[in-house]
């Protein structure tokens, strides 16, 4: 039958059931599942049923699938074997280290999980912001690497103060792992009072309480719609708008803002600080003929009167715009072929065709008399690199 | 209900085979006559997609209980109380012999069994990944036992009724074995997995061509 060789495993898995079933519980570990701290020893017995004719020296100890060393076996009884474990590392994995008893031929007979680790600390470096005065996200560190070798619960606290209701933080690792996420019902202008307890297997620890208001925290979407143009014909100028913020446009009257800006292929941003709360700023000192990427960002200081800064949001997408090519500067060395790229000479061609169409009179009037005027000019200004422009004369 | 190749079928499934390769099969594909055929199918697409989903949560969940459980060849003995997880294990010639009711019932009650278990995973431990991702397979899984419910109800197949066990397993008595029961779990997802991929492409073989004909008659084809 052609379907039979697919189906083949399956009658092998169905043979295997048929041998006879070993007792529910072979042997028996003990200490069962203990929680030790890193750096302590311990001595765990395995003990064999009776009806499965085992002896002690049929048996040996794995830690984590790795074979623990006779010499730290000892013989207790007929059918119990212990072994010494010593100077315990942390647990490799947060479900507990695997300490199994074998038989002789490999087969698993019990097995024990070992939780080790330290008591967890008091969390640390908690801080908070607001987006837009509507939630609360919080972050914080662990006080202390040990606690991370067992599985530590981390709840996060908050009440108002002078109002005796304590709340729970619901909705964690919304920023990170160490971080929580309160949604809504947030009070304005009365302190909150903010904590974090960590608890694990072995102990819990209490963070310190920090006290902040909202306001003081707040932070809001970079500034929207960011338009860099250049400045006329300037060149080494560009001129920046944006708008404030849309969520707290109305409130922002005090905000600041700072932007930054680079050369297209340099990693180096300058920055501008002293642009305050002006929706606009011409930035100058600029190269021409160069490629900038220009990103503002807003911070929403002293929103509903807060005397605090607020925090920083974060850069708007980067907004490319260039400063016009110089036009006496030879470093622009114009390709060949009358193909001078400025708007001017465009232009001034476009107008001596025009001319030309439309009067009879001027005829001798071309851009190639505007093109020996220029080299006429640049002739006079005595620069190095002189480069004729491509149309003959 | 055994489909025989004789010379009037064997026309006749070819000429299913060229009217599925007519653009105008997309007008046949919205009755509910051929329903059975395309839920079939789908449910063959979603087993497979399950079993490519488990190989990396199972890889994510083993790694978590640690050596020796992600260990290639790791084979700890099937306790007596690991019966609880239905097997996928059953005689080559019982398969074979099984009717579609039985078929389609085997499938149900597993996996309804098995998402119970899934679902009864310890929900707190783990990292946020894997837990993440033992949610989303759960959702899949749920999807698997919607769709085979349909199939039974559209080829007319009364579904199984509800597990008369208590929800409320009896947890593992320690840690390891805890540990042990999970690594059988998701042993059996994986051979129910692909025993069902076998089970409903047996299945499609046999959707009633008959069905097929009434739909045919009635376009005056």
């Amino acid at each position: 039958m052609p379907a039979m060789p697919a189906l083949l495993p399956l009658l092998l898995l169905c043979l295997r059931l048929l041998r006879a079933e070993p007792p529910a519980y072979p042997a028996v570990i003990s200490p069962q599942d203990p929680t030790l701290l890193i750096g302590s020893s311990l001595t765990a017995t395995c003990t064999v049923s009776a009806d499965l004719r085992l002896r002690a020296q049929d048996l040996y100890w794995t830690l984590n699938g790795r074979r623990l060393p006779a010499a730290s076996y000892t013989t207790l009884g007929p059918t119990t074997l212990s072994v010494a474990l010593a100077r315990l590392n942390g647990s490799r994995q947060q479900s507990g280290d695997n300490l199994v008893c074998h038989s002789r031929d490999g087969g698993i007979l019990a097995g024990s999980c070992l939780y080790v680790g330290l008591p967890p600390e008091k969390p640390v470096n908690i801080s908070c912001w607001s987006k837009n005065m509507k939630d609360l996200t919080c972050t914080w560190a662990p006080g202390t690497e040990g606690e991370t070798f067992l599985h530590t619960n981390y709840t996060l606290k908050y009440k108002l103060r002078w109002y005796g209701r304590d709340n729970t933080c619901q909705e964690y690792h919304t920023a990170g792992p160490y971080s929580c996420h309160i949604p809504k019902d947030l009070a304005l202008f009365t302190p909150y009072e903010i904590w974090v307890e960590a608890s694990n297997r072995l102990g819990v620890a209490v963070s310190d309480v920090v006290m902040l208001d909202i306001l003081d925290v707040v932070t809001t979407d970079p500034p929207s719609d960011v338009h860099v143009s250049r400045v006329g014909d300037l060149e080494d100028q560009l001129s920046v708008r944006w708008s404030s913020p849309p969520a707290l446009k109305d409130f922002l009257f005090q905000a600041k803002y700072q932007i930054q800006y680079r050369v297209e292929d340099s990693s180096e941003w300058k920055v501008v600080d002293d642009v305050g709360n002006q929706t606009s700023c011409r930035l100058a000192g600029l190269r021409p003929g160069t490629v900038y990427f220009v990103q503002v960002r807003c911070n929403p200081f002293g929103i509903y009167g807060s005397k605090k800064a607020g925090i920083w949001s974060d850069w708007s997408n980067p907004t490319a715009a260039s400063t016009p090519r110089s036009e006496r500067t030879a470093g622009g060395c114009d390709p060949k072929g009358g193909e001078q790229n400025t708007t001017l000479r465009r232009e001034l061609k476009q107008f001596f065709g025009w001319v030309k169409k439309h009067s009879y009179g001027c005829s001798n009037l071309s851009i190639k008399l505007y093109d020996q005027w220029r080299v006429w000019l640049q002739k006079s200004h005595k620069t190095r690199n002189q480069v004729l422009p491509g149309d003959k004369l | 209900m055994d489909f025989r190749a004789g010379d009037s079928w064997g026309i006749f499934a070819f000429l299913c085979a060229a009217l599925c390769n007519l653009p105008t099969v997309p007008a046949l594909n919205g009755t509910e006559e051929l329903g059975a055929g395309q839920s079939i199918q789908k449910t063959y697409d979603l087993t497979r997609y399950l079993e490519h989903q488990l190989r990396t949560l199972a890889g994510t969940y083993l790694n978590y209980l640690g050596p020796p459980f992600n260990e290639p060849d790791f084979n700890p003995p099937r306790l007596a109380r690991a019966e609880r997880v239905p097997s996928a294990t059953v005689d080559l010639d019982l398969w074979r012999g099984l009717t579609d009711n039985a078929r389609l019932a085997a499938n149900y009650r597993a996996y309804s069994r098995l998402l119970k278990y899934l679902r009864g995973l310890d929900g707190q431990v783990g990292t946020v990944e894997l837990r993440h991702r033992l949610g989303h397979f759960c959702s899949s899984l749920q999807g698997l036992v919607l769709s085979i419910a349909g199939v039974m109800s559209s080829l007319g197949y009364p579904l199984p009724p509800p597990d008369p066990r208590p929800s409320g397993t009896p947890a593992a008595p320690n840690d390891f074995l805890k540990k042990m029961d999970d690594f059988w779990l998701l042993k059996e997802l994986q051979t129910w997995l692909w025993r069902s991929a076998k089970d409903f492409n047996r299945l499609k073989k046999k959707v009633p061509p008959a069905v097929v004909t009434l739909r045919i008659e009635a376009r005056g084809l």
